[in-house]
């Protein structure tokens, strides 16, 4: 019935579909290869300003301080659907003004930095190493927000 | 296991190492999905015809092609539940380091967590039968372009993809006007999230909400097609009963909405072509949802699919696409300044 043996057609599933989501993550309401350089990765440690609970993606307002020079750079991290987020159990409380983020993304194509800087949150988790979100089965999102197309 | 799980996610072999010992873990848990009720009686509204109303999803990790990696349609269950089982606990596995530094440079973006994403988790089941494709005709389970089809397809793909000399050339998507991958077009596919419908009935209209982007279509019943003048996103739906059958035959599409490709498959109509659905209710969660593609102009042959749409908990918050929509004039303040970049590159060049 399929073209390989038992274990390896089990590994082929396994990859096809983890491929369709690869593929998936650099298209979805828009192309995010359109709105973000892929020459232009960003590491953001900063702290929650606040969050946009706005469709079609919500964006979190980040405050990041240069060490050097003591100056305070605002970020907005594009995330998820307010629809999805909300089944997952999530919504515009959940981040509160103050909490500390890591964020590894991509800077914007365009640059712009007012009112803030963008990128997307391609990474995103809190200084101690957990996950930013703990996902739900129920909602069949995968089981923690780790990005498999690494 | 870092590394290991990179791999995996582009190599076969490397899957299959990470997650053997689950695979194995559960040969003793597989089970059959059981087949349709062919005697299943739906709840029928006030006029006596099939209730349709409530909230259903399309979510599924089954996609309208069939990939290389599947001979036949149907998915034996031990491969299915395990490649299920795979798939979970190979996002479930990776961790995000926070020492681990910004991401390289010159790789694709990505997108945001995958968390934020819901397309599903389990293979398409109909009548009892796994399903590697919706596709059933023709066999292969893949979309039959006809030589020209093909390329009018790779033509609008490449026009939607490359062109920013304008928020009109953008994608219906982007404009925040009709969602992407033909999910709330009929017909209705899965994408990655938001897979939502919700279905009102009366005896005169039947109307479909879809989630992305809170589109509603109104199927007039027993009426005909308005005239090809008026082309409307989703098109134009008519429909009738065939028994307990909804039988809905859409065309007249917005021209805009012709290229409606996704993660999961380059997928091309054109105003004219042809969609016949037809929803039965099987069981008290599941609607059998059939659809006819044809259009001689791009496809070879018509082509049938088949999928389930499942009983799901609403409501359906409204997607308000155009309430932040900060992606459009980004993308496109992105395209001015590359434009601007090459000038003065250029204009250095020269001199």
């Amino acid at each position: 019935m399929f073209n390989t043996t038992g274990k390896l057609t089990l590994a082929a599933i396994g990859a096809a579909s983890t491929a369709a989501l690869i593929a998936g993550a650099a298209y979805a309401h828009h192309a995010f290869a359109a709105e973000f350089d892929g020459d232009a990765p960003v590491l953001l440690e900063g702290t929650v300003t606040r969050v946009e609970w706005v469709n079609p993606h919500t964006w979190i307002h980040i405050d990041v301080v240069d060490e050097e020079t003591g100056s305070t750079q605002p970020w907005m991290v594009e995330g998820g659907t307010p629809n999805t987020l909300l089944r997952a159990g999530l919504n515009r409380r959940t981040l509160s003004p103050g909490t500390e983020l890591v964020v590894r993304g991509y800077q914007s194509i365009d640059r712009l930095c007012a009112p803030a800087c963008k990128a997307n949150g391609r990474d995103v988790t809190f200084p101690n190493g957990e996950q930013m979100f703990v996902g739900s089965s129920g909602t069949g999102a995968p089981d923690d927000g780790a990005d498999p197309t690494e | 296991m870092k590394n290991a799980l990179k791999l995996c996610a582009s190599a076969a072999v490397c899957l299959m190492a990470a997650t053997a010992p689950a695979t194995l873990a559960q040969q003793a848990d597989i089970q059959t999905p059981s087949p349709w009720n062919p005697d299943y009686e739906p709840p029928r509204m006030a006029d006596g015809t099939p209730d349709f109303t409530g909230v259903w999803s399309k979510a599924s990790i089954t996609t309208i092609e069939r990939s290389a990696q599947f001979d036949d349609l149907v998915v034996p269950p031990e491969i299915a539940q395990n490649a299920e089982e795979m798939r979970s606990r190979l996002f479930a596995e990776r961790r995000t380091d926070p020492e681990e530094g910004a991401p390289p440079a010159g790789q694709n973006v990505g997108g945001y967590n995958a968390f934020w994403l819901d397309p599903g988790s389990n293979i398409g089941v109909v009548n009892g039968e796994y399903r590697s494709s919706w596709i059933v005709e023709p066999a292969d389970g893949r979309l039959p372009y006809s030589e020209a089809g093909r390329a009018e397809m790779e033509a609008a793909v490449d026009a939607a993809w490359n062109n920013y000399d304008d928020p009109e050339v953008r994608s219906a998507a982007e404009r925040c006007t009709v969602g992407y991958g033909s999910t709330g077009t009929p017909p209705m596919l899965n994408v990655l999230y938001n897979n939502h419908v919700q279905f009102y009935q009366t005896p005169e209209q039947v109307t479909i909400l879809v989630e992305m982007n809170h589109n509603a279509r109104i199927i007039r019943m027993n009426a005909d097609h308005r005239a090809p003048e008026l082309r409307q996103w989703l098109g134009d739906s008519v429909g009738h009963w065939d028994g307990d059958t909804l039988v809905v035959e859409t065309t007249n599409f917005h021209p805009d909405i012709s290229q409606r490709s996704s993660q999961a498959q380059r997928f091309y109509l054109q105003p004219d072509t042809l969609v016949e659905e037809r929803f039965t209710r099987v069981a008290d969660d599941t609607i059998f949802y059939e659809y006819t593609v044809t259009d001689p102009d791009i496809f070879t042959q018509p082509w049938r699919a088949e999928m389930p749409l499942w009983r799901a908990e609403g409501p359906i918050f409204e997607y308000a696409c155009h309430e932040g929509n900060y992606s459009l004039p980004g993308i496109l303040a992105g395209a001015r300044r590359e434009e601007a970049m090459a000038q003065s590159d250029n204009a250095g060049g020269g001199q």
